[in-house]
């Protein structure tokens, strides 16, 4: 008898387990559903009634347009002084894994990784904003650089690292040099790898906020020109919206969040579920 | 001529870029400790554990103690940590044991979604729809019937407050560490969960024991994650309340140091003493940060090498 019942007990206790671990598997990712679908009944109206004008118009037209531009314009400058920087030092710490300054590399990226990144705006504005007197595009794209970097290099050298040694021998048994044999051999293999890093890379800088929040300073009724001028971003523009008092900022932040969202997903998304094989289950 | 031989093309030209990097860094490092430099010798050790915040036109009155940020960003990121390791471990253990072929995947991706995501789209939806849920729903009941638990008697008015904070940082950094956990798990060799079945063992006797063997991956991503709690910055500056309360009271409105430097930074330099004072709470951020990145990477390495060999 006792032997049935402590077989029971233990039946019970698994039944317990699993509904407890499907419970809160299922709310640690409720959150996702709730902000697209708040994201949607709040912003969705704004966007809808505004039309295009709220894609390309200037604030006081009631649009986000120059802010969408400055949110590609820092993007792509950052991803410009960023990705070579980061192509190079991946390399590094791929070729010398073992080397006192090759594990030492590795290291200062996962860190930089990791790292605060309202430290990195506020590094930027006292080196390069306060000296050259004014909030610029270049400052905003400089703090979005170093936070780019680390990104890039880690999926770098981890691309590199999957590539089958037996090319890499192939390249010096053929009488290739290092350069040669990383550069145009391993770096042509890992391109999956590394193109997607970038992608990773560039949609991380493009939804940052705190970097920018000391450097670029922020413009929203004229488009951005001048890398030396202030510019605008779309998450920056959410930011100072959301604190403002009034309800009609308050609805335009929505709107902007939307729009964000959408871009962030369609970017997201599709890169992720490429990479659905490299899942280790 | 020997060093020109050992370099070849390849680190002449990677060397530079290493160089640059590891320049930034320490260049970092030395400018956050020379901005921080006068407002420490001002006021010498009682910046950091003293509570008060007066900023004046005058620079004599000036007085500045950093407690309560430090404090609040501690806190908030303990509470996160606390909401992230049941999700994360149960999200890790759903994803790896129970859940059908067809789930597997769209819970790995949806959960990389949430890692992801812009982190003031967290901000804007935590601010508008989250304190608002806790504070009618939970934080009210609470204050009502169980006040008595010094925990909870500080009045809930506006929501905005250590615990809002602390949950909306859970939320954020569960999908981080679950993404550690979750890939120590599946790298448990097989045979390990067959033996543990072919004892008779139910499912989540297997789990228990399975488990305690990815300690060190749980622990690193858990440390992971508080790192990453510590340092984010819009989401929390638009939930916490932003105010110098030195208190372990869940509902009170705090500051954490991220979210003082970015509410305070803007008009630091219409005073003498707020940018370095600011500077050196960016220096404490720095260090801490720095500590708990190293650490949590240290364990993470220890639990590849151990699981490679």
């Amino acid at each position: 008898m006792s032997h049935i019942k402590h077989k029971t007990i233990r039946m019970i206790k698994d039944k317990i387990f699993l509904i407890v671990v499907g419970t809160l598997t299922l709310l640690a990712i409720l959150p996702l559903f709730h902000i697209i679908i708040s994201i949607f009944e709040k912003g969705l109206p704004i966007v809808m009634e505004r039309g295009l004008t709220f894609i390309t118009g200037t604030l006081s037209e009631g649009g986000i347009g120059p802010a969408i531009v400055g949110t590609l314009m820092l993007t792509f400058m950052a991803t410009l002084i960023g990705l070579p920087l980061a192509f190079l030092a991946g390399a590094y710490a791929y070729e010398f894994p073992d080397s006192f300054i090759g594990r030492g590399t590795k290291m200062l990226l996962q860190i930089m990784l990791e790292f605060p990144t309202i430290l990195v705006g506020t590094f930027i504005m006292g080196l390069l904003v306060i000296p050259m007197g004014s909030f610029s595009a270049l400052a905003g794209a400089l703090s979005l650089a170093l936070i780019l970097t680390p990104y890039v290099a880690v999926y770098t050298e981890e691309a590199m690292a999957e590539v089958p040694r037996i090319y890499k021998e192939g390249g010096y048994a053929l009488g290739c040099t290092r350069a040669q044999v990383i550069f145009k051999v391993i770096t042509k293999m890992a391109k999956k790898g590394i193109l997607t890093g970038i992608l990773i890379g560039m949609a991380k800088v493009a939804g940052e906020t705190a970097p920018l929040l000391f450097t670029a300073g922020g413009l929203y009724e004229v488009y951005p020109t001048d890398p030396l001028q202030p510019i605008g971003a779309i998450p920056l523009l959410i930011y100072t919206l959301v604190q403002s008092p009034s309800p009609q900022d308050h609805q335009m932040a929505w709107g902007a969040a939307l729009i964000m969202l959408l871009i962030f997903l369609s970017i997201f998304v599709p890169i992720r579920y490429a990479l659905k094989d490299d899942i280790k289950l | 001529m020997k060093i020109l031989k050992k370099l070849d093309k390849f680190k002449l030209t990677t060397l530079p870029a290493i160089f640059i990097v590891f320049v930034l860094f320490v260049l970092m490092l030395g400018f956050y400790f020379i901005n921080a430099l006068p407002a420490i010798e001002k006021y010498g050790i009682n910046l950091f554990i003293t509570n008060i915040w007066q900023a004046a036109e005058d620079p004599a009155k000036e007085v500045y103690g950093l407690a309560a940020p430090i404090w609040g960003s501690i806190y908030t990121a303990t509470i996160a940590i606390l909401i992230a390791l049941p999700l994360s471990l149960c999200y890790a253990i759903f994803v790896n044991d129970y859940a059908p072929k067809k789930l597997k995947h769209p819970l790995i991706i949806i959960s990389d979604i949430m890692a992801g995501l812009p982190t003031i789209i967290y901000g804007i939806w935590g601010a508008f729809i989250l304190v608002p849920l806790l504070r009618d729903y939970i934080m009210k009941f609470l204050y009502n019937h169980l006040s008595f638990i010094p925990l909870f008697n500080y009045p809930p008015l506006s929501g905005y407050c250590y615990l809002s904070a602390g949950i909306l940082l859970g939320i954020m950094v569960t999908p981080f560490a679950a993404a550690i956990i979750r890939e120590a798990y599946a790298m448990i060799p097989s045979v390990y969960k067959e033996g543990l079945v072919a004892l008779g063992a139910t499912r989540y006797e297997t789990t228990k024991v399975l488990i305690k063997y990815i300690k060190p991956a749980i622990i690193s991503g858990l440390i992971l994650a508080f790192g990453r709690a510590l340092g984010e910055t819009v989401a929390v500056s638009l939930v916490i309340g932003n105010s110098f309360n030195l208190t372990y009271k869940l509902f009170a409105p705090g500051y954490t140091i991220s979210s003082l430097i970015a509410n305070q930074f803007g008009n630091a330099i219409l005073y003498k003493y707020m940018t370095s004072v600011l500077y050196s709470a960016g220096l404490v951020l720095f260090i801490i940060g720095l500590v708990v990145n190293i650490l949590g990477l240290y364990y993470l390495k220890r639990w590849r090498e151990y699981v490679s060999h």
